[in-house]
């Protein structure tokens, strides 16, 4: 078969358009189209699925008047998003924030954290670090005593949250669990906590690059906090809180007694610790 | 041992009827394939010229690879100026991924620049956490170290790019992520130089 000089052109202008086409996604688009433009307040695709799903017919509000969430546009890493719910409502008997869900939208689990409240917490404001895979919004749907439904949302740009490997070099300590105050007793008064489990967290999304095989997931599934044998808080977790879980929340001091923690991973792993407070 | 003749035609991919040859187009192709790509890639690793990178090449070798920030903070100090300090590996193809980003959007770009001093560590992928030191004046410190020191939570792993957004204490000016990947568009990289939490 011939090849004529119109064929070889052909063949050039191929060559040059290939070239254009593998240079320019990295100039108008992020890595893999992922779309760089969104409101922090957009809705999503997901979210309307869960939305119908977690809360259906019921009215959300969004003015963020109850409930703020604070969360960096960009996190040092994926696996790591820091997470801030503050709710505007001071926690006292009569109304109350009586649940939040915590939602990664483009997570393949998005249910991240479902949180039951008392009014024991004082102020039910939490702490806690998330996996996001992709850009995606993080939602907080926090639910008051009266049944009414508040939201806030971010929009955040990292990725990969998912696959990374933990820090393995502390299994020998799954399941180690921590009570902190970290800035001291205040009486009376809402007192920030920190508990933390040492746990991977695995997520069933890491492969094992020896092996190729991925690592079954594997996780704290519930976190319940108590203080002088009254609930503070239950928590049903998924794989999206980065490994370690850890919230920071508050409590209040009263006449002494015992903060305890207990933990159920998804082995039905067992684990707890308690701290006493004069 | 059999050799292999070849005519000055068959050498050009032309054959004897004046055609040019299946294999020779193949080639040129190629070649021509090659050289557009070429082309597309900033003539060497590194921030491209229009950002008037300081470049920063490390000493310490083969033992660690150290880069010493001391001058281009006083610098920072004296003119006012926040420092845009970028670690590429010579060998990594995500730095020229985004140097190209940087090339192909600089007349946009480099304006916004204006209240940065940019700053270019020229590493390579062998230099891994353990042996990447950062040095100010008196103390070097190596990766995590310095990283702690700073308060940036980057502590893991070193990652190829990375870029941190520095006062002249040097303090971060915000928490940057890991890799530039998040931020490879013009709209994005203006977020981050307005410091757009």
């Amino acid at each position: 078969m011939r090849i004529t000089i119109l064929t070889r052109r052909r063949l050039f202008l191929a060559a040059i358009v290939a070239w254009l086409g593998l240079s320019a996604p990295g100039a108008i688009a992020q890595v893999g189209g992922l779309p760089t433009n969104v409101k922090h307040t957009d809705s999503s695709p997901e979210w309307e699925l869960l939305r119908e799903k977690l809360f259906p017919g019921r009215s959300i509000e969004s003015a963020a008047s109850m409930v703020q969430l604070v969360v960096p546009l960009r996190a040092a890493y994926g696996a790591s998003v820091p997470v801030r719910i503050v709710s505007r409502l001071p926690q006292r008997e009569g109304l109350y924030v009586k649940r939040i869900t915590l939602l990664v939208d483009k997570n393949p689990s998005p249910v991240a954290a479902v949180l039951e409240l008392t009014p024991e917490l004082g102020q039910a404001d939490f702490e806690t670090r998330l996996r996001v895979d992709e850009y995606s919004h993080i939602r907080v749907i926090s639910e008051l005593s009266n049944g009414e439904l508040h939201t806030d949302s971010r929009y955040v740009k990292v990725s990969g949250g998912c696959s990374a490997p933990p820090n393995r070099d502390q299994l020998h300590n799954i399941g180690k669990t921590l009570l902190k105050i970290p800035e001291g007793i205040k009486a009376h008064e809402p007192t920030a906590v920190d508990v933390q489990v040492v746990h991977p967290n695995d997520t069933g999304f890491e492969m094992n690059q020896i092996s190729l095989l991925y690592i079954p997931a594997h996780f704290v599934r519930s976190i319940k906090v108590s203080y002088a044998g009254r609930p503070l808080f239950d928590a049903e977790l998924d794989f999206s809180i980065s490994e370690n879980p850890a919230f920071r929340f508050n409590f209040v001091p009263g006449a002494g007694g015992e903060l305890k923690a207990e933990v159920v991973d998804s082995k039905e792993g067992r684990y707890g610790t308690t701290l006493r407070i004069p | 041992m059999a050799q292999r003749f070849e005519s000055p035609e068959a050498k050009a991919g032309v054959s004897a009827n004046g055609k040019t040859s299946r294999s020779a187009i193949f080639r040129r192709f190629i070649v021509a394939a090659g050289l557009a790509t070429l082309l597309a890639m900033p003539a060497q690793a590194g921030i491209p010229a229009p950002y008037a990178p300081i470049v920063i090449q490390p000493v310490g070798a083969p033992a660690r690879a150290e880069f010493d920030l001391t001058a281009v903070l006083v610098r920072a100090r004296r003119e006012n100026k926040w420092l845009y300090v970028y670690l590429g590996a010579s060998d990594c193809p995500y730095c020229r991924k985004y140097e190209a980003f940087l090339e192909k959007n600089a007349i946009e770009l480099v304006p916004h620049f204006s209240k940065y001093i940019v700053v270019d560590l020229r590493s390579s992928l062998s230099v891994t956490t353990d042996a990447l030191f950062i040095r100010i004046a008196d103390t070097s410190r190596p990766y995590v170290e310095f990283q702690k020191s700073i308060g940036d939570e980057r502590t893991r792993t070193v990652v190829y790019p990375s870029v941190w957004l520095l006062d002249g204490k040097p303090k971060p000016l915000m928490q940057m992520p890991a890799g530039t990947g998040t931020f490879q568009t013009v709209a994005e990289q203006l977020e981050i130089l307005r410091l757009e939490q």
